[in-house]
């Protein structure tokens, strides 16, 4: 079995990495941290196949896809964002345009020139990691925000003609994740124990990939109600606990 | 001449060389406001697409978002728009087709000027807007839910939907956001994007119509609202499962 891991250098992309080795998959594994990938590769004795890569770079991932148009996969989980959190009006452009490259364009990039390259094996499952901010909103962070709604509705829109072609589509959407990325972008003295761990969620991405639901809120499911039930009261509590704690922008 | 509004105002209007921005930034300026207009030329027949109304046209191609962003602000600093009452932000484009079959010039042409040109545009026109407590509104899609054979697009406009609703508490005391999705309207966005309608497209709202939806959502301030689901419903009538941008 071959997987393909974007951000798979840290947080949630490394607990699978790990995982899908520890299981026997191969595993190709993008990230920025090339140093890092080059570790994992020696220790997993060529199991991990180190593909560094800036996403945010077009080019680049165009040249990863030549590289592997002859492959096949049975697992892709495009999984690798960043974020900037503060008041929108506050983040310098350059932050917002990096977020919409890394977060939106380039999955959606990868995505379709997987299946269109036809890589993607006959029964696979192609994994878009959006956000519980798709449900609740994001005030404080509102283009990473955007930008997760943006890869949510792309996946609802290629879910049904990709299925046709044997490939299940899904959407995760993470509520807060123990990791040293989501702790940037959290307000001061901010308590992680209600975080979700990353090896824990990625247990349970693994776990559905092989069912291939069309979506899955891991831990979001008090917050999904809530939601629904009271968005506007859900949206000023998120501001009130995140923006209104926020002195400076956290890029 | 149409009757006048009571006070002036300082609008921007994104892509208003033809389409709904056009009608709206001609609507607007009839009643006696004062419009900065932007499209993707670098110069424009004034006279053709304005006649004498007060409608200054500023090139802003979106598909450079930092460019647009800087043009933007040289604008607004050179007439001395220090406040802004309304920015519509209505610049778009679409492709039609299957998700894989789609390049990644297309991929990035619809992300630039749907979304990073619109957050480009959002972020020159900010200091303006929040010091006038000004109203922002977005144009997105009956289809910003998903579409099949406009992923990308609708990807666009479902991205600018959540970016509304997160900066409309953000800026819940400072300025008001409305999000706007129109059905399927009588422009020539379909031709620009390889479409050929024939007859369906006698079924999309009207053009005006659809200015004047948009005119009175924002004059009401609403925080939401789709207009022409109607039409919407009656292009999918006419070829049954294909949405329309």
């Amino acid at each position: 079995m071959r997987a393909l891991v974007t951000g798979a250098a840290a947080g949630l992309g490394r607990a699978l990495t790990d995982q899908l080795l520890a299981s026997g998959h191969e595993v190709v594994a993008v990230d920025l941290d090339g140093e890092t990938l080059d570790r994992l590769a020696l220790e997993s004795r060529s199991a991990l196949i180190s593909r560094p890569l800036d996403l945010a770079n077009g080019r680049a991932i165009e040249s990863f896809l030549i590289r592997h148009k002859a492959d096949t996969f049975d697992l892709v989980i495009l999984n690798a964002g960043v974020s900037a959190a503060g008041r929108f009006e506050d983040i310098p452009l350059e932050r917002h345009l990096a977020v919409t490259d890394i977060n939106l364009k380039a999955p959606i990039k990868l995505a379709s020139a997987l299946v269109g390259a036809g890589v993607m094996a006959e029964r696979s499952s192609l994994i878009f990691i959006s956000s519980l901010s798709h449900v609740t909103g994001y005030p404080g962070a509102s283009v990473y925000a955007a930008s997760k709604d943006g890869l949510a509705v792309y996946a609802d829109s290629v879910r049904k003609p990709w299925k046709k072609k044997g490939i299940r589509v899904t959407t995760i959407f993470p509520g807060p994740i123990r990791t040293d990325h989501a702790a940037r972008y959290a307000p001061a003295g901010a308590s992680a124990k209600r975080r979700m761990a990353p090896e824990k969620l990625a247990s349970i991405i693994l776990k559905a990939a092989r069912k291939g639901p069309a979506e899955l809120f891991p831990g979001g499911r008090a917050a999904r109600f809530a939601a629904k039930i009271a968005p506007r009261a859900v949206l000023r509590g998120l501001r009130k606990a995140l923006l209104d704690k926020m002195d400076e922008p956290r890029l | 001449m149409a009757k006048q509004d009571p006070r002036s105002h300082r609008i921007v209007i994104t892509g208003a060389t033809d389409g709904i921005g056009l009608l709206l930034a001609r609507s607007y300026a009839a009643r006696g406001h004062r419009i900065m207009a932007t499209g993707r030329r670098p110069e424009v027949d004034r006279t053709e697409l304005y006649g004498k109304l007060p409608i200054y046209y500023i090139c802003a191609d979106q598909s450079d978002p930092a460019r647009t962003a800087r043009s933007l602000s040289e604008a607004t600093d050179r007439f001395g728009w220090q406040k802004i009452d309304l920015a519509i932000l209505n610049a778009g484009v679409g492709w039609k087709g299957a998700a894989e079959d789609e390049n990644f010039a297309s991929i990035d042409h619809q992300i630039d000027v749907n979304l990073a040109g619109t957050i480009a545009a959002t972020h020159a026109l900010a200091p303006a807007l929040l010091a006038g407590k000004g109203r922002l509104a977005l144009i997105g899609s009956s289809l910003a839910e998903g579409g099949v054979d406009f992923a990308t697009y609708a990807a666009t406009k479902g991205a600018l939907s959540g970016l509304a609703k997160s900066l409309q508490e953000e800026w819940h005391d400072r300025a008001g956001v409305t999000m706007i999705h129109p059905g399927p309207t009588q422009t020539d966005m379909h031709a620009k994007a390889g479409m050929q309608l024939g007859a369906v497209r006698k079924f999309f709202m009207r053009a005006d119509r659809a200015a004047a939806a948009i005119e009175r959502a924002v004059r009401r301030g609403e925080d939401e609202r789709e207009i022409g689901r109607f039409y919407a419903m009656r292009a999918k009538w006419q070829k049954p499962g294909e949405g329309q941008l």
